[in-house]
């Protein structure tokens, strides 16, 4: 089922902050992955002496890719239906399939004090229903051939299924009484709690799965948006089966839920489906539920470096950055740009330094994760023990580079295609619309977050784009988070601040 | 149970958008096989260069090398010297990658279609011209042993996969890593990379798969204007060994500081385009795939020996392994894991599987058949695999009647065939302390 033995030129490490459920998505990496994830690399970097080359290049081939069709969201219907929630359908006919994607705010966010409470409520929903048992569900999906899948990220919890059109009487009531009459029965409870206790530990063993939530706690502290998704060993320890029901109560409202349906249907007969299938009213009870999310979030006053010991490392794994922007910030498409040239492509300013010329590492990127309320910035790479310095040097010198130097018309209109050229294939399946039907709804983004995606790319200008950078690219008092052999570069890792040190078997991040 | 068979044997046969008459395929002057697939959903087309070229044809001293070469494919050719195809590609909208296994070394371009002139130029340029720089090669090279080197920090399974695969053939270049021996990557010169590249770069050793919003003529005329002038070399050696037949069970340990063990068990199966692949491949399925599979629902779910089990069974052009590989639960020895692994498999091989049960994986074959023909890259690949593995692409749209037409008899004949003890090698990965 999964490919073992396969080489790919490049592996995607920009995927530290979603943790699935499932810790072991990410073994394996088979390359059909890496043609959806190229989509969010950024842009090109180019050296003095080849310059003037690229460009002479750059103006015959390019006025081409700017004449190419602006990608659109296809058309869809929107209802809020009498219980609060919040439909989308769109209609896809290429294959006799369909995607159902539903979101709640029931993410990692709202954990409290039992860290990883709301992934394992998400895990959870497919344990057995009012009507249906954990069994007749499994049985169901596989049978047909359709598919289930529920996790929690950072803010929300999601639920998707995939089937034939043809099943849909089949699969459509098992789904809706798995969002809205879970069970969570004690025996399945234990025996995933007790397997995920193992998965927490076995997550440790790779640096690349687990540096993520070392970075977010060590960015946002005491915040809930430093809640480890996956909680920790103890705090799994500590759950019970009766914070389940509990957790889901409270977060899982239908009128905070937004479903999106996209594929082969028509939209008057599901609209009348699904209305009738979810409880017409609304939960009685409209609790206000209220986090600070900006508890503790000011400005770093310094560089700290947190060290994650992991004694048999061949290999420094690393994270370098600060805050980010949140999903509302009216310059996310012009910092996706930015951000393509410095570490968001093959080509970028990043992964040409760090990799292509030094052969430091396999590769070198950075990434900007969006919150409904706050975000992250990061560079991310990996390598030897011995030449750990002289990569992070060389990372921090990219970035200052981009402080100083800013980006030419050049490289801001390369940067520009490759994003536009990227973009069409992003949202090529139903599911990929659907999943981006309840992105939008979650995070409140209307059409134009599509629509206007080209013109937001074309509109930016080389002065634009030099603004954005000292605006949005951190600079100083950087947070730096490795994990790798402390032995081998405990002392000389203080030059870049106030060290913390931490054995990786240590409880939690 | 009949009756509902009955129902979903009919209602599966639906014809997908995409009609085995839709596919254009033509062959260059020069050998090159040329297959065009045009499918107008989003402005986008991807052009994917399949090499019969990989860690197969590789021996002591250049293991290894299929991959860096693949590397060095970007580092420069005659016209786009260093860097400058992925500036270039990048530049115009366009994005790569690439791929090696021990069979095949696969280019992958994604680009707006309005780019395709640009992506022509760069793919003849590097096949026709390809150049090897001093310092590119360095570089590259540190950059393949950082791969290599990472595989194996953050994949304890890679290190147990290199040993049971070295252990399992012993003669056949199969034995070989794909990433190559650290010893190897260090060493190899840039006469092997001339030498390589002369060997299997020719292009009657390719097949080109373009689909996408392009027109077949567009394609034809783009095709016979860069890629049939390209020079025809020398056909690459067979590879003539055959692993001889295993007879007796072998086994592997490997050390590493792990919470919980690895155990893997391979078994020799024939190549891809035998008679026996697609009752292997529901096998596979019925073993591992869903909840409700059989190592799943048993290992995992109802006796809890396991966290993990999966199973890999590849494409192959020579005969290969079946592979299985389950992590253990607290307290499970890797010895207890294996015997359950071991148990399912003898009770495919005694009672067989059920009609249900077989019903399933064959709706689960369909619908992964519609998966990949939702997107134009899912319909490129496995265009290609299928010409390469199956040797006709048109098997691709036979693959629904083909799985249809495998019986449970058949299911439980090749379990009694190949996943029999003398035919088997097992590895086993744990930290020492928790050797018993």
């Amino acid at each position: 089922m999964k490919r073992i033995n396969q080489f790919t030129r490049n592996s995607m490490l920009n995927n530290y902050n979603i943790v699935m459920l499932n810790l072991f998505q990410h073994l394996f990496i088979a390359n059909i992955h890496y043609a959806r994830f190229r989509n969010k690399f950024g842009m090109t970097f180019f050296d003095r002496i080849e310059r003037r080359a690229f460009k002479t290049i750059m103006l015959v081939l390019l006025w081409s890719t700017l004449s190419a069709a602006q990608f659109q969201l296809p058309k869809y219907e929107n209802y809020i239906l009498e219980n609060g929630l919040t439909l989308y359908l769109m209609e896809q006919h290429e294959v006799p399939l369909i995607y159902i994607s539903a979101i709640f705010p029931a993410g990692a966010v709202w954990d409290e004090n039992k860290s990883g409470l709301a992934a394992f409520t998400a895990d959870a929903l497919l344990f057995g229903t009012k009507n249906y048992t954990k069994k007749q569900i499994e049985e169901t999906f596989d049978f047909l051939g359709a598919s289930i899948s529920s996790h929690a990220r950072k803010e929300t919890a999601e639920i998707t299924i995939s089937f034939k059109k043809s099943d849909l009487d089949k699969v459509l009531p098992i789904f809706v009484d798995v969002i809205t009459n879970p069970t969570f029965p004690q025996v399945e409870f234990d025996k995933r709690k007790k397997r995920w206790l193992i998965e927490l530990e076995q997550a440790k063993e790779s640096p690349r799965r687990v540096i993520g939530s070392y970075f977010d706690k060590f960015i946002f502290g005491g915040n809930v948006y430093g809640n480890p998704v996956s909680g920790s060993n103890s705090s799994i320890e500590d759950l019970n089966r009766e914070d389940l029901p509990g957790f889901f109560g409270m977060h899982y409202r239908i009128s905070k839920l937004g479903v999106a349906v996209v594929g082969d249907f028509s939209t008057g007969e599901m609209k009348n489906k699904i209305e009738s299938m979810f409880p017409r009213t609304p939960s009685l009870e409209q609790l206000n539920l209220i986090i600070d999310v900006n508890k503790d979030i000011n400005e770093f006053e310094k560089s700290n470096v947190l060290l994650i010991d992991k004694d048999d490392s061949r290999e420094t794994t690393f994270l370098i950055g600060s805050y980010g922007v949140a999903w509302n910030n009216k310059d996310i498409t012009q910092i996706q740009v930015i951000n393509t040239i410095f570490g968001g492509r093959f080509t970028s300013w990043l992964n040409d330094e760090l990799r292509v010329n030094s052969g430091l590492t396999y590769g070198a990127r950075s990434r900007f994760t969006n919150y409904k309320s706050a975000g992250t910035f990061y560079i991310s790479s990996f390598t030897a023990n011995k030449t750990t310095i002289e990569a992070i040097d060389l990372a921090l010198e990219v970035l200052d580079r981009l402080h100083t130097e800013g980006v030419d018309e050049a490289t801001l209109t390369s940067a520009k295609n490759y994003i536009k050229g990227q973009f069409p294939p992003r949202y090529e399946t139903s599911g990929e619309l659907a999943d981006l039907l309840t992105t939008m709804y979650f995070y409140g983004l209307d059409d134009s977050y599509i629509n206007d995606f080209e013109k937001h790319v074309d509109e930016m200008t080389v002065e634009k784009a030099n603004e954005i950078i000292a605006r949005y690219f951190p600079k100083e008092n950087l947070q730096f988070v490795l994990v790798g052999k402390a032995d081998e570069i405990r002392d000389k890792v203080k030059k870049y601040g106030e060290v913390t040190e931490k054995a990786i078997e240590e409880d939690g991040f | 149970m009949k009756q509902l068979i009955i129902i979903f044997f009919f209602a599966e046969i639906i014809l997908p958008q995409t009609r085995v008459e839709d596919i254009n395929t033509f062959t260059l002057e020069n050998g090159m096989k040329i297959i065009v697939l045009e499918d107008h959903s989003i402005p986008n087309a991807n052009m994917y260069l399949f090499w019969k070229v990989g860690s197969r044809n590789e021996y002591p001293g250049i293991t290894g090398l299929s991959h860096f070469f693949e590397h060095m494919m970007f580092n420069g050719s005659k016209k786009y010297g260093p860097k400058m195809f992925d500036r270039t590609m990048e530049a115009n909208g366009g994005a790569n990658n690439a791929y090696t296994s021990e069979n095949v070394t696969v280019y992958t371009d994604w680009f707006p279609t309005s780019a395709i002139d640009v992506i022509f130029d760069l793919e003849a340029d590097r096949i026709a011209n390809l150049q090897f720089d001093d310092k590119m090669i360095e570089s590259e090279r540190g950059v393949v042993l950082s791969e290599r080197s990472t595989g194996l920090e953050n994949r304890p399974l890679w290190q147990l996969w290199e040993q049971v695969q070295g252990a399992a053939f012993f003669a056949h270049p199969y034995q070989i890593p794909v990433i190559g021996y650290e010893s190897d990557i260090k060493n190899w010169t840039k006469e092997d990379l001339q030498t390589y590249f002369a060997t299997y770069y020719s292009p009657n050793n390719c097949v080109v798969v373009i689909v996408g919003d392009v027109t077949i003529n567009e394609v034809k005329s783009l095709t016979e204007k860069y890629f049939e002038p390209i020079a025809v070399g020398p056909p690459p050696r067979k590879i003539h060994t055959v692993e001889p037949e295993q007879n007796g069970e072998r086994r592997v340990d490997v050390k590493r500081n792990v919470p919980s063990p690895y155990v893997m068990l391979a078994h020799h199966v024939p190549q891809t385009n035998s008679e026996d692949y697609y009752a292997l491949s529901l096998l596979e399925s019925i073993l591992s795939s869903g909840k409700t599979s059989r190592l799943y629902s048993s290992l995992i779910d109802e006796r809890q020996l396991a966290i993990e089990v999966s199973t890999d069974y590849s494409y192959a052009f020579d005969p290969y392994i079946f592979t299985i590989y389950g992590i253990c639960s607290k307290g499970i020895t890797p010895a207890h894991l294996e015997a359950a692994i071991i148990a399912e498999l003898d009770n495919v091989i005694k009672e067989g599987v059920t009609g249900e049960e077989l019903q399933k994986v064959k709706n689960q074959k369909l619908m992964e058949f519609y998966h990949t023909m939702e997107t134009i890259n899912g319909k490129a690949n496995t265009i290609g695999n299928y010409e390469l593995f199956f040797g006709d692409y048109k098997k691709l749209f036979s693959a629904p009647q083909d799985f249809a037409k495998v019986t449970a008899e058949d299911i439980q004949r090749v379990a009694a065939k190949y996943f029999i003890k003398k035919n088997r090698t097992v590895g086993i990965l744990m930290a020492e302390e928790v050797e018993q």
